[in-house]
C-alpha cells in the first residue's frame, strides 16, 4: 500500500528475525533432531535410533504419571485460578453496594489489586522456598494457624505424604497467579457498561447471579485467554514443583517438564530428554487448539 | 470487542500451526550441537618432560582450569592446594572457579570438548560419575595413583591413601575418581543428652528399641530423618543387613543381582526397621521436613536419633547448640548371628575429583590432585574443613572437632570389618529416585517391610533391564 | 495525553482499570438485603484474608533477613530479636550481591534497549504490512513461547561460544533479547493493529516517510503499550535465572538471580541463612519498589495485550 515498504520491512524485520532464528529456533530446532538419537550428553558421540525414544516413552510408567499428574494440573489450575480470580475482581470492582445506590468496587479495593498482584513479581524461586517453609509441618505458618485454633486433626504434612502434596503445591500454583487474573477480569469488567449492572441491581439480581448471568457472557472473551495461559503454565509448572517438592513424595507430584529435567541433567539421556520435550511441545500444542476449540462462542472474525 | 482484525484466538491456533512448520525447517539451516568433530583430543595437550620432580611430565607454564563445587567445604581449602600448585610450578596460571551446579555450568563444556582441567564434582548437581566414565569423559587416573607422593618419601601416591579408596573410584577395575574425603556413615546422637538423661547407645536392636520407647517417655521423638531425601533412611538399613548378612549383601546389591533387595538380610533389617515407623517413635512431621529442617530439629533436642554421614557436624555448625557435642556410633547388632561385630561402620571415600579426558592440561589436573594428597594438602584440608581426607594418617595430631573425633574411634574400632557400597556411584537414578521413593513410603508407614523391598527391587530390576546404562561389575 | 488517543481507540478498558471508585447512581435491590448483608460480611472477610496471604509471606522474607542463623532456623514465623543490618552488609559485600546488581544492571540496559527496540520494529512490520510471508513469521516468533527453555541448553551454549560470547555480558543481553522476542512481538503487534490507520495515513499525506512515520507518530502513540511490555520484559529479565546459569561461568560476572539461587543452593550446604535472606529482601524491594510506582502502568499495560 505505500512505497518505500520493503526497504522498512527490512531495516524492522532482518535483524530481529536473525537475532531470534540464531538464538531460538534453531537450538530447538536441533532438540527435535536430538530426540531421534541415544546421545547422552558428556560427549558429542551419538547415534540415531529412529524413534525409539518415543517407542520408549510409551512404556515410561514415571512419564505417564507425571502426564497424569500434568492432566490434573490442566483442570484444576485454570478452574481455580480463574473462579477465584472471577471472584475477587467481582468483589473488588463490583461488588460494594456501598452507599444507598451505587455500584462500585469496594473499599480499598486499589489497595487489594497492589496486594494481589504482588507475587506476580517473585521469581519462582522464591516463591518455592517462602512455601516450603509455610508448609513446614512442624513450624510452618499452616499448621501453627491450624493448631492456634484448635484443628490439630487438619495438621498435615502438607509437602511430605502423597494424598496432599499434589494439592499443596497446586494452591501455591493459584496464590502466585490468582493476582494477575484478579486485574485482568477487573480491567475486563471495567468496560462492561455499567448500566447492565444498575438494571441487575434495580432487578434484585443476587451477586452470585450478576456473576453468571451477566459477568461471565460478557467476559468470555477474556476467560477463554486466560484458561489458554493458564493451560500452558499447567503443562509446564516445572520450575515451582522442582524447588517445592523434586516430584515427591513417592512421585506424587511429578510433572513432564520435571522428567525431561531428571532425564537430561540427572541421568544423561538427552535423546530421551529431548523426546520427553518434544511431545511435550506437541501436547502443549493440542490443548491450546483443543481448548480454544471447546471455548468456542459464535463471534465475529474479521480474519 | 470483535472489530479486531485478529482475536487473539486465531493468533495461539496459528502459532500452533507454525511452530510445527518451523521447527523442523530452522534446523536444515543451523550448525548442530551434536556431530561436530572430536578434534584436539591428544596432540592440543599440553606435556612436559618428566623428571623425578616432575614424574606426571607437567608442562611448567600450562594453565590450569580448576572447577570446585561451592558447598559444604567451601572453596578456601582448594585454593590453598592451588597455591601449593603454584609454588612448584610458578609460570602456570591457576584459573579457579567455584560452582554451586556443576552439572549445569560443565555439561555443555564437556559436549564441546572443552572442559575444565580439574572438577571436583560434588553436589546435587553432581554429573552422573557412571554416565561419565561409560561416555570416556574421564582420564584414567593411574599415572597419578603409580606417581611418588610429594612428601612422604619412598611411597606411590596409591601407597599413602586409606584403604577403599581407590575401589572406590574405579569402574570396572580402572580408577577414574579420586573421591578425596573420608566420611563415616552412622547414627548420629547428642553425648550431652544422652549423658544428661543417663542413656546409653544401643549396640543390640532389642536394646535399640527398648531405649527408643525410654526416650519417647521421656518426651523426646527418638527419630527424626532428612523427609524430603528419605534415601538417608536407606543407609541405616542397608548397613544393617550388611551386619547381619556379611559384605555380600551388599555385593549383590552393587551388581544388580536378581532378588539383591528381597535376601534373607534385607528382609531381616527391614523388618527390624519398620519397628520405629510401628512404634511411632519418628518425629510427627518428619516426612515433610528437609535435610536442613530435620537436622535443625535434632540439634534443637526435639529427636534423638538422625542418619547421616560425617559431613553434619559441618553442616551444622551455624545451629548447633554450644555442647551439643554430637556423636556417630555404628548400627544396633540384630542379634548374636550377625557376620559383622557392632563396631563394624560404613565408611568409604566420598567428594570425587575427576581430571576431564579431554582437559588440555590433563597432566597439570593430576599433579593439582598429587598435590592435594600430599600429607602437606591433606592436613591443610583436614584443619580447615574439619573433615577426615583419605590420606592416611593425616588426621593424625590435628585437633578435630568433637564430632569428628568420634568418628575417627568408630572407623579405628571398626578395622576390617568396614564395608561400604556403591550401587549409588554405578546407578544415581537408583538411589536418588527410587529407592527413595521407596523409603519416603516406607518411613512414613504407608508400605510394609515386604513392599518397601518389593519397590527397591523392582527399581533395580528396572536398572538391569535398561540396555541404556551401562552396567559395572565388582567382586571386591 | 497520548495515552488516551490510544485508549479511546481500543475502547475503554484500559484506561479505567484504576478508577474503581467511579459510582453510577441507580436503585439498590430489594429484598435480599439480608442475604447480601451476610455475603458482604463474608466476601470482605475473604478479601482480607487473601490479602494476608499474599502479604505475609513477603514480610515473612523481610522479617527473616533480620534474624541471625538460629532464629530463622528455630523460630521460623518469631519476631526478630535484633535488627541485623550486618545480615545485608554481608549479602553486599560476602555475598556479592554489590557486584550482581551492577552486572544486572548492566544487562537489562542493554538487552531491555534491544528488546524493546527490535521487538517493536518487527511488531510494527508485522502489524502494520501485508507481505509474502508475514504470517509465516509472526507464528514462528510466537510459537517460541510453547518450548521448555531447558531444551535449549547445550545447542545454545555451543551456538553462542560460536560467536565468541560465552561468558561475556553482551552475550546475555542478546540471549535475553531473543528470548524475549516471542512475548514482546506478540504482545506489540496486537497493540500496534489497534492504532488507527488514520493517523498513518495522515502521516504519509503529511509527506513523513516510513520510518519517519513510525518512529515519530506510531511509536508514541504506542507508548501505554512499549511500557507495559517494557515493565513485563523488565520483571522477565531481572528473574532471569536458567539462561545466565547456562553462559556465565566467572563469578564476577553473575547476575543477580543466578548469583541469589546460587547462594540459596549454597546455603543448603553451609548454612548462612540470614545472608541469604537479607539477599533476597535486596533483591526484592527494587522490584516491588518499581512495581509500587508503575502499577497503573503495569495493570493497565497487562490489560490492554490480554483484551485483544
Amino acid at each position: 500500500m505505500r512505497h518505500g515498504k520493503y526497504p522498512l520491512l527490512a531495516a524492522f524485520l532482518l535483524p530481529p528475525l536473525a537475532l531470534y532464528g540464531y538464538f531460538v529456533v534453531s537450538p530447538y530446532a536441533q532438540s527435535f533432531l536430538i530426540a531421534m538419537t541415544d546421545w547422552q550428553g558428556l560427549s558429542p558421540a551419538y547415534e540415531f535410533v529412529g524413534f525409539d525414544n518415543f517407542k520408549r516413552m510409551v512404556g515410561d510408567e514415571y512419564v505417564w504419571n507425571a502426564l497424569l499428574n500434568n492432566l490434573w494440573l490442566l483442570v484444576l489450575l485454570p478452574l481455580l485460578t480463574i473462579a477465584l480470580g472471577l471472584f475477587l475482581a467481582t468483589m473488588l470492582n463490583v461488588g460494594g453496594r456501598g452507599g444507598r445506590s451505587t455500584v462500585t468496587g469496594v473499599r480499598g479495593s486499589g489497595l487489594y489489586k497492589v496486594i494481589y498482584f504482588a507475587p506476580q513479581m517473585l521469581s519462582v524461586s522464591i516463591v518455592g522456598v517462602l512455601w516450603a517453609e509455610v508448609y513446614n509441618p512442624r513450624s510452618g505458618l499452616v499448621n501453627s494457624a491450624l493448631r492456634a485454633v484448635g484443628l490439630d486433626g487438619l495438621a498435615k504434612v502438607w509437602l511430605g505424604d502423597p494424598a496432599y502434596a499434589f494439592w499443596a503445591v497446586l494452591a501455591v500454583m493459584v496464590w502466585a497467579n490468582v493476582g494477575f487474573y484478579v486485574v485482568l477480569f477487573g480491567a475486563a469488567m471495567q468496560s462492561v457498561p455499567r448500566d447492565i449492572y444498575e438494571a441487575a441491581a434495580l432487578d434484585g439480581s443476587s451477586r452470585l447471579n450478576t456473576l453468571v448471568r451477566i459477568t461471565i457472557p460478557l467476559l468470555w472473551d477474556t476467560i477463554q485467554v486466560a484458561w489458554v495461559y493458564l493451560a500452558i503454565l499447567a503443562l509446564d509448572g516445572f520450575a515451582l514443583i522442582h524447588v517445592m517438592t523434586r516430584g515427591g513424595p513417592n512421585f506424587s507430584t511429578d510433572v513432564v517438564g520435571l522428567r525431561l529435567y531428571t532425564e537430561a541433567f540427572g541421568d544423561y539421556k538427552w535423546g530421551y530428554a529431548s523426546a520427553i520435550g518434544v511431545v511435550m511441545f506437541f501436547v502443549t500444542l493440542s490443548v491450546t487448539v483443543l481448548s480454544l476449540r471447546l471455548t468456542r462462542r459464535e463471534r465475529i472474525e474479521l480474519s | 470487542m470483535a472489530q479486531s482484525d485478529l482475536t487473539r484466538r486465531t493468533v495461539l491456533r496459528r502459532a500452533a500451526a507454525a511452530g510445527v512448520l518451523a521447527g523442523p525447517a530452522a534446523g536444515l539451516l543451523s550448525s548442530c550441537a551434536l556431530g561436530d568433530d572430536t578434534s584436539g583430543d591428544t596432540s592440543g595437550k599440553y606435556e612436559g618432560t618428566k623428571s623425578d620432580k616432575n614424574p606426571l611430565g607437567v608442562k611448567e607454564d600450562a594453565p590450569l582450569d580448576v572447577v570446585i563445587f561451592n558447598g559444604g567445604f567451601g572453596e578456601d581449602y582448594a585454593k590453598a592446594h592451588q597455591a601449593m600448585y603454584k609454588e612448584t610450578y610458578p609460570k602456570a596460571e591457576v584459573k579457579h572457579s567455584a560452582v554451586v551446579e556443576i552439572n549445569k555450568e560443565l555439561q555443555p563444556r564437556f559436549v564441546d570438548g572443552t572442559p575444565p582441567d580439574f572438577v571436583n564434582n560434588s553436589g546435587a548437581g553432581q554429573i552422573d560419575l557412571g554416565g561419565l566414565v561409560a561416555q570416556g569423559a574421564l582420564a584414567d587416573l593411574t599415572p597419578l595413583l603409580d606417581a611418588p607422593s610429594l612428601d612422604v618419601p619412598g611411597k606411590k601416591v596409591r601407597e599413602t591413601l586409606l584403604p577403599g579408596t581407590v575401589e572406590s573410584g574405579s569402574f570396572d577395575g580402572k580408577t577414574y575418581v579420586l573421591n578425596y574425603a573420608y566420611t563415616v556413615y552412622g547414627i548420629w546422637y547428642s553425648s550431652k543428652l544422652f549423658t544428661e538423661k543417663g542413656w546409653e547407645y544401643a549396640k543390640t536392636w532389642d536394646e535399640h528399641i527398648a531405649l527408643c520407647k525410654k526416650i519417647k517417655a521421656a518426651g523426646i521423638a527418638p527419630w527424626t530423618y532428612q523427609g524430603k531425601h528419605p534415601r538417608y533412611m536407606s543407609w541405616p538399613v542397608i548397613s544393617t543387613a550388611i551386619k547381619f548378612g556379611g559384605p555380600q549383601v551388599a555385593m549383590a546389591i552393587d551388581n544388580l543381582e536378581p532378588g539383591a533387595w528381597t535376601s534373607d538380610a534385607m528382609k531381616a533389617a527391614a523388618e527390624a526397621w519398620h519397628q520405629i515407623v510401628k512404634d511411632k517413635y519418628i518425629l510427627e512431621g518428619s516426612p515433610g521436613l528437609d535435610h536442613k529442617q530435620s537436622q535443625t530439629e535434632w540439634c534443637k533436642g526435639n529427636a534423638a536419633f538422625i542418619s547421616c554421614g560425617s559431613w553434619l557436624e559441618s553442616e551444622q555448625k551455624a545451629v548447633t547448640p554450644e555442647g551439643f557435642n554430637m556423636a556417630v556410633a555404628p548400627t544396633p547388632s540384630l542379634g548374636s548371628a550377625d557376620k559383622l561385630p557392632f563396631a563394624a561402620i560404613r565408611g568409604t571415600a566420598g567428594e570425587p575429583f575427576v581430571v576431564p579426558a579431554k582437559a588440555k592440561n590433563e597432566r597439570g589436573g593430576m599433579e593439582l590432585m598429587r598435590h592435594m594428597l600430599s600429607m602437606k594438602g591433606a592436613k591443610d584440608f583436614t584443619g580447615k574443613v574439619s573433615s577426615l581426607s583419605v590420606v592416611a594418617g593425616a588426621a593424625e595430631g590435628a585437633t578435630l572437632p568433637f564430632g569428628l573425633t568420634t568418628a575417627v574411634k568408630a572407623l579405628a574400632d571398626s578395622g576390617s570389618n568396614g564395608f561400604n557400597w556403591v550401587y549409588n556411584v554405578y546407578y544415581r537414578k537408583l538411589e536418588r529416585e527410587l529407592v527413595d521413593a521407596a523409603c519416603g513410603e516406607f518411613f512414613s508407614g504407608r508400605t510394609t517391610p515386604a513392599e518397601f523391598l518389593a519397590a527397591c527391587q523392582k527399581g533395580a530390576d528396572l536398572i538391569a533391564a535398561d540396555t541404556t546404562f551401562k552396567k559395572y561389575k565388582r567382586s571386591a | 495525553m497520548s495515552e488516551q488517543t490510544a485508549v479511546a481507540e481500543r475502547g475503554p478498558q484500559a484506561a479505567q482499570v484504576d478508577r474503581p471508585g467511579q459510582n453510577v447512581t441507580g436503585e439498590p435491590g430489594r429484598g435480599r438485603k439480608a442475604l447480601d448483608g451476610t455475603l458482604n460480611v463474608f466476601s470482605h472477610a475473604f478479601l482480607v484474608v487473601w490479602g494476608l496471604l499474599t502479604a505475609l509471606p513477603l514480610l515473612w522474607v523481610v522479617l527473616s533477613s533480620f534474624k541471625d542463623d538460629a532464629e530463622i532456623l528455630g523460630d521460623p514465623w518469631g519476631l526478630p530479636s535484633a535488627l541485623r543490618f550486618d545480615n545485608f552488609a554481608r549479602a553486599w559485600t560476602h555475598g556479592h550481591i554489590g557486584q550482581y546488581f551492577v552486572n544486572t544492571g548492566i544487562v537489562l540496559l542493554g538487552s531491555l534497549t534491544l528488546t524493546m527496540l527490535l521487538g517493536a520494529t518487527a511488531a510494527y512490520a508485522l502489524a502494520r504490512y501485508k507481505f509474502l510471508g508475514s504470517r509465516l513469521v509472526y507464528f514462528v516468533f510466537v510459537g517460541g513461547m510453547m518450548f521448555p527453555v531447558v531444551l535449549a541448553f547445550v545447542p545454545l551454549f555451543k551456538i553462542v561460544g560460536g560467536v565468541g560470547l560465552r561468558d561475556t555480558l553482551p552475550g546475555l543481553m542478546l540471549i535475553y533479547t531473543a528470548y524475549s522476542l516471542p512475548f514482546t512481538v506478540f504482545f506489540l503487534t496486537a497493540f500496534f493493529r489497534t492504532l488507527p490507520d488514520a493517523v498513518a495515513e495522515a502521516a504519509y499525506i503529511d509527506g513523513c516517510g516510513p520510518f519517519r512515520t513510525f518512529f515519530r507518530v506510531m511509536l508514541p502513540m504506542a507508548k501505554p503499550g512499549l511500557i507495559s511490555v517494557g515493565i513485563f520484559n523488565f520483571l522477565g529479565h531481572w528473574n532471569q535465572y536458567l539462561l545466565p546459569v547456562v553462559l556465565i561461568t566467572s563469578d564476577e560476572k553473575q547476575v543477580l538471580a543466578q548469583g541469589l539461587a546460587n547462594l540459596a543452593i549454597s546455603e543448603g550446604y553451609r548454612g548462612d541463612y540470614s545472608r541469604l535472606f537479607a539477599g533476597l529482601t535486596l533483591a526484592m524491594l527494587p522490584v516491588l519498589v518499581v512495581y509500587a510506582v508503575f502499577q497503573r502502568q503495569v495493570q493497565s499495560g497487562l490489560t490492554a495485550g490480554q483484551m485483544k
